[in-house]
């Protein structure tokens, strides 16, 4: 019998892509934030090697680049944090300051917080992204190592 | 552009444009680096034309922090030293490098890494010297260290050579963060690291004792004194080049530089200065004996710098102002006689003086240009030495007979040991051996000229230690330093010729008392720090083996290991700290049924891990406990903490499922049995553990201010911008926090990484 799970699972790749991108954009002024979107991410692509294994799942760049999508997520990340030392300000200073105008609607806001909240998502995304990987590259017939 | 950084900058582009020139053509390195090296030079005596400067760049002005330079007599005079002698090290490396990698077997390209090393080294005592700021200048202290383990442990096939760099990596780098504990007492105590503003404020407030013993020592440890001289022996295992440049104008010369530069905060302190004086003396003692009879060529060069810079620290503790002069004096002197060692041993292949003689008529050029470098060391006349020695016996002068003879003693003994090294090398039988490359001979001649020079016109050099001496005198003062040839019965003069003739008279004699004096030093160095630092060393690794097999021998005592120390840390927290109030038992409504339901679903899963079958219901168990966690957050309105827990909960239960395929079915199996057997160290070190972070749980939610914190931070989360309370908390409030875990979470991501792909190997 041919089972319904891969074609679905296929179907939820993008939606949960989508959702955790909104996790991360309305992350300021809602639920969500960059941690549970990189796990959702992760956990969306997860599915995708316990259905469809090892070789399917790498043809998504996002998935071959995922450790270097971590080390990006710490730049931006310590890159947020600091630059504003070099103009001045203590670290960590997010930008509109307090008290300034900023640009958005509903709970999406232009900040700088949302560029690190985007480091952390790249850095969660890569850790569980580049983990699965490994145990799927380390057992023999890669892909099996789900429940 | 300042004009006061174009030197810095030139000795800083020194070893990127060398490395450059390396990739084209290895041999181009050495000369693109010294060209350098000298246009850094004449840069920097047409600076100090112009008179004292100084720079200041804001760097994190919230901080305080700010990068300081100065442009003073002290810094030109180091700074034209490092620049000068390296540039003719580098020079003289071109020669000498090659035929050395020829001998270890290795490539000719080495040569660039080589000089690109000594050219970071070159520009790293450029930059000591010209900051005006304690951090920074720990900071270029440690560059120094670091570069200097590179380059001593540069033959790193050779053992001797590799212990060689890290006993002077152990030994510079532990005394130089004492250095810097003691430049964050002097910030903290004054408010400021910038050093005009600390003498200023040290006038009014002299600085505690404690932060200058500690100055003090990293300078000790830098320029090898007692008790941290032995390191400089054992790095006579690095190339000759490095040897002649580090031990003789550089490294050892940083650490009585540092005290030279400090020395306004040093100057109220007598009885700080009353030790280095006795320092300064007992190394002049140890090293001079030691230089007697040792018989490797280099190695008696070493305990000669060690001596000859108890002088300088002697000089530095006495206050006088020729200090800066005999460093400078003493450099192109030591360098020389180095080089020539070096060019000995390439054409020779021999490192010992008992192997050597006679080689004056085979090598009559580098004969005469080390006979004026032997001189200068000695104090001879017309050469630069002999002023060192003045402004030593006239400092010493002022202080009374006892230290007259001290200084006489060790200025023949000076003479002793230079002459036996010289004579050892060309006096004696003949031997004939192959001609020296020029290029290896031209360097030693340049630095031989220009101590005959400083030695006939001393008129040359009154200005610059003038300006030297000045700039490391408490604010306002000005030197007075005198240099000339007085032929009169002067106590300077007559302390000269007395050391001479016990010189002369010592190496005369000398066949009679060297094996007496080396059966007497070998008794001694073994129980001297050398050996206390390799017991300690041996005992370190004792220590950590032992710990090692404590922790390691399986997963629970691995795991109690970190588990036992925590519990009881955090009960020692809870006992000191007595409050009032510590444990409140609130009360529960029919409102928290909900939330009571889901803890207790959380209890039962965690017992129930007790009793699991296998590896996967345990892990099933406790995914369940995290789900019930995750449960009560929902319940307790906390829907982001709620949402991230149940996507890391599933996200970890099926990399844990995952990871459990991976394990041999054997190994998990024995675990299991294991795991089914508590033993009853087990119990304790579980139960300290769990009342531990019971108590503390219990404390800190007895004394949550609810209203204070929730309302505070909603209110500020407001005003940042977020109204997501958690969202500021991580990105804003807390920010510096989350940086420091995302750096843990990507080290975790390489550790995996790394660890998988081993055994993807094996």
């Amino acid at each position: 019998m041919r089972s319904f799970v891969p074609p679905l699972s296929r179907m939820l790749l993008w939606p949960s892509l989508i959702i955790a991108l909104s996790f991360w954009l309305k992350g300021g002024g809602e639920v969500g934030g960059g941690f549970p979107a990189g796990a959702l991410a992760g956990l969306a692509v997860l599915l995708q090697y316990v259905v469809t294994g090892r070789e399917q799942t790498r043809r998504y760049v996002v998935v071959r680049y995922a450790a270097p999508l971590a080390g990006v997520g710490l730049l931006l990340v310590v890159g947020t944090a600091f630059l504003p030392v070099l103009a001045g300000y203590t670290p960590v200073s997010l930008f509109p300051r307090p008290g300034q105008p900023e640009l958005g609607a509903g709970a999406f806001h232009l900040h700088t917080a949302l560029v690190f909240e985007g480091g952390l998502m790249l850095i969660v995304f890569g850790l569980v992204v580049t983990v699965i990987d490994r145990f799927a590259l380390s057992t023999a017939n890669g892909g099996d190592e789900g429940p | 552009m300042p004009v006061l950084l174009l030197p810095i900058l030139l000795a800083l582009a020194c070893a990127p444009l060398a490395y450059f020139a390396g990739r084209w053509r290895p041999g181009a390195a050495a000369w693109v680096g010294a060209a350098c090296a000298v246009a850094a030079l004449v840069a920097l005596c047409w600076e100090l034309t112009l008179g004292p400067a100084r720079l200041v760049l804001p760097w994190a002005p919230t901080w305080g922090l700010s990068l300081e330079f100065t442009r003073d007599g002290l810094s030109g005079l180091y700074a034209a030293m490092a620049l000068s002698v390296g540039a003719l090290v580098v020079l003289y490396s071109r020669a000498y490098m090659p035929h050395h990698l020829k001998e270890e077997g290795r490539p000719a390209r080495d040569e660039v890494r080589f000089q690109v090393l000594l050219l970071c080294f070159m520009a790293a005592m450029v930059l000591l010297v010209t900051v005006d700021d304690l951090l920074l200048l720990f900071i270029a202290l440690d560059l120094t260290t670091i570069v200097s383990y590179l380059l001593i442990g540069f033959d790193r096939d050779d053992p001797e050579s590799r212990a060689a760099a890290l006993l002077s990596l152990v030994l510079t780098g532990a005394t130089s963060v004492v250095f810097f504990a003691g430049a964050m007492a002097l910030g903290l105590q004054y408010g400021t690291f910038s050093l005009p503003l600390v003498f200023e404020r040290a006038a009014n407030d002299p600085a505690s004792t404690g932060a200058l013993v500690c100055l003090a020592v990293g300078a000790l440890g830098k320029s090898a004194q007692v008790p941290f001289h032995f390191w400089l022996p054992r790095a006579m295992a690095a190339p000759t080049p490095v040897s002649s440049y580090l031990h003789s104008a550089a490294m050892v010369a940083a650490g009585v530089f540092l005290l030279q530069r400090l020395y306004p905060l040093f100057e109220p302190a007598v009885a700080v200065r009353d030790g280095l004086l006795a320092i300064g003396f007992l190394s002049m003692t140890v090293g001079s004996l030691m230089a007697l009879v040792a018989d490797p060529f280099k190695r008696v060069l070493a305990y000669s710098t060690i001596a000859q810079y108890g002088y300088a620290l002697v000089l530095v503790a006495l206050g006088s102002e020729g200090a800066p002069l005999y460093v400078a004096a003493h450099a192109p002197c030591k360098a020389i006689l180095f080089l020539t060692a070096g060019a000995i041993t390439q054409v020779t292949g021999k490192k010992k003086l008992s192997e050597v003689s006679g080689l004056r008529h085979s090598l009559p050029v580098l004969a005469g240009a080390s006979a004026v470098g032997a001189a200068g060391l000695a104090a001879l006349p017309l050469t630069v030495g002999f002023f060192k020695d003045e402004v030593f016996f006239h400092a010493l002068v002022e202080k009374g007979p006892l230290f007259m003879a001290g200084g006489l003693v060790g200025a023949g003994l000076t003479l002793a040991y230079t002459l036996r090294l010289w004579w050892g090398l060309f006096g004696g039988p003949r031997q004939d051996v192959p001609a020296a490359p020029r290029l290896l001979v031209a360097p030693v001649v340049v630095l031989a000229a220009s101590v005959l020079v400083g030695g006939v016109l001393p008129g040359l050099l009154v200005e610059p230690s003038r300006a030297a001496a000045s700039a490391s005198m408490v604010r306002g003062g000005t030197s007075t330093l005198e240099l000339a040839y007085h032929l009169d019965a002067r106590a300077e003069n007559l302390l000269a010729v007395g050391a001479w003739a016990l010189g002369a008279a010592l190496f005369a004699t000398r066949l009679r008392w060297t094996p007496l004096l080396t059966r007497v030093l070998e008794g001694t160095s073994k129980a001297g720090p050398a050996r206390g630092y390799r017991v300690l060393l041996h005992q370190l690794d004792r220590l950590s083996t032992w710990l090692h097999e404590k922790e390691v021998r399986d997963l629970r005592d691995r795991v109690a290991s970190v588990l036992v120390p925590t519990g009881l840390l955090g009960m020692t927290v809870l006992w000191v700290t007595p409050l009032r109030d510590r444990f409140i038992t609130g009360s529960v409504g029919w409102a928290d049924v909900t939330l009571v339901m889901a803890l207790a679903f959380a209890s039962a899963a965690a017992l129930a891990t007790l009793r699991a079958q296998n590896h996967l219901v345990l892990v099933m168990l406790i995914s369940c406990v995290g789900f019930s966690l995750a449960m009560v957050f929902a319940f307790a309105a906390a829907p982001d903490v709620a949402l991230t827990s149940v996507l890391v909960e599933t996200t970890f239960t099926l990399l844990f499922a995952g990871l459990l395929a991976l394990l041999p079915d054997r190994r998990l199996e024995r675990a299991q049995q294991e795991a089914q057997k508590p033993r009853g160290r087990d119990r304790i070190s579980a139960g300290i553990a769990g009342v531990s972070a019971f108590l503390l749980s219990w404390s800190a939610l007895s004394h949550l201010q609810a209203d204070r914190v929730g309302t505070q931070t909603v209110k500020l989360a407001e005003v940042a911008h977020s109204p997501n309370v958690v969202a500021a908390v991580l990105t804003d409030f807390r920010g510096l926090d989350t940086v420091g875990e995302m750096s843990v979470v990507l080290a975790a991501l390489l550790g995996v990484t790394s660890l998988l792909k081993l055994k993807g190997k094996g």
